[in-house]
């Protein structure tokens, strides 16, 4: 589902590489936490994934695309196989919970009566049934990340990413949000999940990506944080 | 694409910048109405040039007893030295025909001319025109040797030449147009920065949008077309105005010239229509193009 083929990211001349001969590969299905210091890359590596920034040396391919032959012109329609979500949240602040997931489908220009149709069904799915019509400021931080989940999900995407979901939340409610990407792996959806979250990674036992300057150090099946971090 | 969707980003987007927008309105309008205005003046002229330039004349008016130019000493010329007139102008190369105006011919004409103003129609008087000699020249431009040889001649009153008079009117409508234009070149480089501006600006207070469209996939002509749109709705709206002020232009301008200059062809309203349409769909267009090259600088792929 997403090959990385010996990538390197240089984002300016002098500076050393973000990313520098990094080979993963994520089959469908899969559930990867990316982990590493600040700094390491991680948000580099997603981000590439998107296409919002080019390798600077290497392939990937992503839903069976070769992402240095894409042009520009078929760029949206990758991205509208892959599904986002931030540390931030990114809601849209005059829209209602609703409005929100639904503005996803909009802008990519499906029918009305299709966004009316889904659009309840993945905000029963993230756990806000009921709450369709509260605006972001009325709803927790661990509410709005579970919008900002409905949205990247609503177009059912074969790929989930996720930079630090879990960042500006706390624990506890942290526990409900990866129970949600869980849910939605489940679903056959392939995650990868950038995180700092050491306790949610040791809980979850999943694949463990550990970037370091910029180069893998550790690709561990149902790894743990890392023992850098005082992991188990 | 989902119309109501579109057009609703719009009216968010020309709200909030609703001083730009204003200001960027007022000046598409009066950028256009001074670019039509120009059009216009230049369609005028061209079209009251071709109009005059088969039936200017040079026109030779004889002596009378009223004529006041001294060489005349208050004395009409004889037949035969009418005739020797007649017969210099026709041997003159640059002549095509001359035709005689009798005092009677003229006092008809001056009569018909001015029927529509009884008090001063009233007033002429039989022998007050006296007679003359039009004279139709092969090439209007070539009337000098024509005025020189006539001027002072004796028997000879005075000699206009319509042609001058014509041209000292189309150098006053040409000037006109070119200040038009000039003016007009500006306020387009005024529109064109004042569009980049306020599309800046609503690509920037909507950046989240943008942003949060980009990450679902929206096409590049989803999340531009508002910005456009919204360029082009500002430059139809100050079209709008711009076509009231050609309007006025035609009737107050243009009008009141061609009346009070009793030889110029007007300008019909389906001139002016075109001139109007042409305009609205070049403020339209600029106004699309600016923003359109605008969001390529402030909104990546
Ligand atoms: N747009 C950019 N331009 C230049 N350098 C950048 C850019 N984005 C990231 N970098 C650099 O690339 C390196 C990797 O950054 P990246 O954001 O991928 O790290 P990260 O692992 O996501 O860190 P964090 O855990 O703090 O989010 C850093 O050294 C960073 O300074
Ligand atoms: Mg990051």
């Amino acid at each position: 589902m997403i090959h990385f083929d010996n990538v390197t990211k240089v984002y300016s001349h002098q500076g050393r590489p973000a990313l520098q001969g990094v080979n993963v590969a994520v089959e469908k299905g899969e559930f990867v936490f990316l982990v590493g210091p600040s700094g390491s890359g991680k948000s580099t590596f997603l981000r590439l994934i998107l296409k919002e920034e080019r390798p600077t040396q290497g392939g990937i391919h992503v839903a069976g695309k070769e992402l240095n032959k894409l042009t520009n012109w078929k760029i949206p329609h990758l991205r509208r196989r892959i599904g986002c979500v931030f540390q931030d949240f990114r809601l849209l602040p005059n829209k209602n919970v609703n409005e929100n997931v639904a503005f996803a489908l909009e802008v990519i220009g499906k029918p009305r009566r299709f966004i009316r149709k889904v659009v309840p069904e993945v905000i029963d799915l993230v756990g806000l049934e009921g709450k369709g019509h509260r605006m972001p400021d009325e709803l927790s931080g661990g509410e709005q990340q579970r919008v900002a989940i409905a949205r990247a999900f609503v177009n059912r995407p074969m790929i989930l990413l996720a930079d630090e979901p879990t960042g500006n939340i706390d624990p506890a409610t942290s526990i409900g949000i990866m129970k949600v990407l869980d849910r939605i792996n489940r679903t056959g959806t392939t995650v990868v999940m950038a995180t700092h979250d050491a306790a949610i990674v040791d809980a979850f036992r999943k694949r463990v990506v550990e970037l370091e300057d910029g180069r893998v150090v550790r690709d561990q099946s149902r790894g743990v944080y890392g023992q850098a971090y005082g992991g188990v | 694409m989902r119309a109501q969707f579109v057009l609703q980003e719009i009216w968010i987007g020309l709200r909030r910048n609703l001083t730009m927008t204003i200001a960027l309105v007022v000046t598409v309008a009066i950028a256009m109405a001074l670019f039509g205005t120009g059009v216009l003046l230049k369609m005028q002229v061209d079209k009251s040039n071709n109009y005059w330039s088969d039936k200017v004349e040079v026109s030779v008016y004889l002596c009378n007893k009223l004529s006041a130019n001294p060489a005349c000493q208050k004395k009409e010329p004889s037949q035969s030295d009418k005739d020797a007139i007649k017969n210099q102008l026709q041997s003159m190369p640059q002549v095509a025909s001359v035709a005689a105006e009798t005092q009677a011919q003229a006092y008809q004409r001056a009569k018909d001319r001015f029927k529509d103003t009884p008090g001063f129609s009233d007033t002429i008087q039989l022998g007050d025109i006296p007679d003359s000699f039009r004279v139709k020249l092969k090439d209007p431009k070539q009337y000098a040797a024509v005025v020189a040889q006539m001027q002072g001649r004796q028997g000879v009153d005075q000699v206009i030449n319509e042609r001058a008079i014509l041209e000292k009117f189309f150098k006053i409508l040409g000037g006109l147009q070119w200040a038009a234009l000039i003016i007009a070149a500006i306020q387009v480089v005024a529109a064109v920065l004042l569009v980049a501006n306020t599309i800046r600006l609503s690509a920037f207070n909507r950046r989240r949008e943008t942003g949060i469209m980009r990450l679902v996939g929206a096409s590049n002509l989803y999340i531009q077309l508002p910005f456009v749109l919204e360029g082009a709705i500002a430059g139809l709206i100050g079209g709008i105005f711009a076509a009231v002020l050609l309007g006025f232009s035609k009737v107050f301008l243009l009008g009141r010239l061609t009346r009070n200059l009793q030889f110029a062809t007007e300008l019909g309203w389906l001139d002016v229509t075109q001139v109007i349409v042409f305009s609205v769909c070049f403020g339209v267009v600029l106004c699309s193009l600016a923003s359109f090259l605008t969001l390529r600088r402030y909104l990546k792929i």
